[in-house]
């Protein structure tokens, strides 16, 4: 049996408590890394949260023959993921921006400061999202650019794209700069479930312990080789495709099909008449990873990205 | 009145970014605010600033911009409606980017000025005496003097909107300072008086128009020296000061009390002689929350 923990409780001033809960997952056949695997950081994330579920069932399943720790934090957002809200309420801030966080601080900066804490001394961390709420995205998995050790595991993890990410100016006070290696895996549709994303993810997150000798690989309900080689890329590798105009963008791509340069992405339409404002196309040959699934855009508004080949 | 920027907006008529140009020449001034839709004091202040400049011959430019985020402000809301970003997080900016990085890109290109002044409130749970940011040191310190606003805050670099508007404008060699009073979501008259009068101050501290006074500094700190209450738990806060109140050392500030039944949990009372400076507005606080900031006087 797990051992199910707070990591923190959060007093709400009417006197409830809201807890962060760690479910651990000690194995007994020999000694072994600690994983953290930490799902829900924003609250319209329900894939991320579904999967920890689900390597939970496993895990139980199969704690006796595990060699080392796991650590599942299936949900470090619950009073936003009740509102199916990506911001914690009240205080509206993202809680991926406010990381390493403040002890002292307001509730989401002592949630933040105490989930820092609890990775300082993991050997691998595992972050599970959702895509944007935007968008509709094939599975990928996010590593810090020229970390390959982290990318090398990665390849494990059943998704179409690996992707080596430069910084961006917010990444210091992001949950995945906070522990070297961090291994972010997303995909699907933002703040809902998306068939058989699930499921790759699952099998791509079993498969890591797999290869990190957490999990046996004759447990793994699936055979290794069955799983998706992802192309592993740098930024340069990923463009974003803009609209100029404002509207309602109908879009044509599914993600990861392929795309010549000069296809059309979607198009543009007047919210009011429906007349045809703009065809956005790719201008690069690749495979659609990500596709604009909210309509309403302004000029600039990505609407998707895609992949070179 | 110029549109330094427009974008059409899908739904709606297109947004337009609004600049009030007075006078030519040097000294330069650029004063913006409403960067966050809901926080309509400073947006009133620039705009009582407006009337003033309107009638006077100003020695210099002055550009206001006392509405940035107009689709905010419609909307009660502090981000761009749209897509739920922070304008002030998008400096600086993108003119091919989304749209806050657009309108970020035009709101600094509209604003290089010798002097720069961004006008904020507090968060809407919140009520801020008028104050000026400053740096530690440097000429800005002596521009954020000279508009005599109740409190100075003099603050390291880093805590100084390093990333927002600030930012990028020091980045490019102006001076700048951050404003802020009054609270998020409403309009306190009061304290837009104070605000456009020490921007009225700077102008005159500028020579753009005739020397006239600032409301008043009564307390000139730095971090240190302001005393910061955070609540020791969660309850319900009852203020038993009001924002601009000078204290002394043992003044009860305010207490909490339990939310249901209403039993009395704690006080919170000055540590020394001061002048309240931020006071928690909705009641409700839990643990470690902002409930009253004491800005330090020296006896």
């Amino acid at each position: 049996m797990p051992i199910v923990e707070p990591v923190i409780s959060v007093e709400m001033p009417s006197g409830e408590d809201v807890q962060i809960v760690r479910r651990r997952f000690q194995g007994s056949a020999g000694p072994g890394p600690r994983v953290a695997v930490v799902a829900g950081i924003r609250g319209d994330t329900p894939e991320g949260i579904r999967v920890a579920h689900e390597l939970c069932a496993f895990l139980g399943q199969h704690e006796a023959a595990l060699s080392g720790t796991v650590d599942v934090y299936p949900c470090c957002n619950p009073l936003a993921a009740h509102r199916g809200a990506r911001r914690w309420p009240f205080f509206d801030v993202d809680l991926n921006r406010l990381f390493p966080g403040r002890q002292d601080g307001h509730p989401p900066d002592r949630v933040a400061w105490a989930l820092s804490q609890e990775i300082a001394d993991a050997d691998q961390v595992i972050e599970l999202r959702g895509a944007h709420p935007a968008f509709r995205e094939a599975p990928q998995a996010h590593v810090r650019h020229r970390d390959g050790k982290a990318a090398e595991l990665a390849m494990g993890a059943n998704v179409a794209v690996v992707w080596a990410r430069h910084p961006g100016p917010a990444a210091n006070s992001t949950f995945a700069y906070q522990h070297p290696g961090t291994i972010v895996l997303e995909g699907g549709c933002g703040n809902r479930l998306t068939h058989g994303v699930g499921r790759d993810l699952r099998e791509g997150l079993l498969h890591m312990l797999s290869m990190l000798g957490v999990v046996a690989e004759a447990d793994l309900p699936f055979h290794w080789a069955a799983l998706q080689r992802p192309q592993v890329v740098t930024d340069e590798e990923v463009v974003r495709v803009r609209t100029s105009r404002g509207g309602l963008f109908l879009p044509e791509g599914t993600p990861w099909q392929e795309i010549e340069a000069g296809q059309p992405l979607g198009s543009v339409v007047d919210p009011v008449t429906g007349a045809a404002c703009e065809e956005v196309v790719s201008p690069v040959s690749g495979r659609l990873l990500a596709v604009r699934e909210q309509p309403v855009v302004f000029p600039g508004s990505m609407v998707g990205r895609v992949v070179t080949t | 009145m110029t549109v330094v920027f427009r974008m059409e907006a899908p739904y709606r008529g297109a947004y337009e970014l609004h600049r009030l140009s007075f006078g030519s020449g040097s000294p330069s001034v650029a004063i913006v605010a409403g960067m966050h839709g809901y926080e309509l004091t400073g947006l009133h202040a620039v705009n009582m600033l407006a009337t003033a400049l309107r009638v006077s011959r100003p020695k210099g430019t002055v550009h206001l911009l006392p509405l940035v985020n107009t689709f905010g402000a419609d909307e009660n809301q502090k981000r761009w409606p749209f897509d739920d970003q922070d304008i002030n997080h998008a400096f600086p900016g993108d003119p091919a980017g989304t749209a806050v990085q657009r309108i970020a890109h035009a709101l600094l290109e509209a604003t290089h000025a010798d002097v720069c002044v961004d006008v904020h409130s507090g968060a809407p749970h919140v009520r801020e005496l008028p104050h000026v940011r400053v740096p530690m040191g440097g000429e800005e310190v002596e521009l954020g003097r000279k508009m005599g606003l109740p409190v100075v805050w003099r603050r390291p670099g880093d805590r100084l909107d390093a990333t927002g508007l600030v930012g990028a404008w020091r980045q490019a060699g102006h001076k700048a300072v951050v404003i802020e009073g009054g609270r998020g979501g409403t309009l306190d008259t009061q304290h837009s008086e104070l605000i456009a009068r020490g921007l009225g101050a700077l102008l005159g501290h500028l020579h753009i128009l005739p020397a006239m006074p600032g409301p008043g500094v009564l307390a000139d700190v730095t971090h240190s020296e302001v005393e910061t209450h955070r609540a020791p738990f969660g309850g319900f806060f009852v203020p038993e000061v009001k924002v601009g109140q000078r204290v002394q050392a043992g003044h009860l500030l305010g207490y909490l009390q339990a939310p249901i039944g209403g039993d009395r949990l704690g006080e919170l009372r000055a540590e020394r002689p001061g002048v309240v400076m931020t006071l928690r507005a909705y009641p409700m606080v839990h643990a470690s929350e902002l409930l009253v900031r004491v800005a330090g006087i020296p006896q």
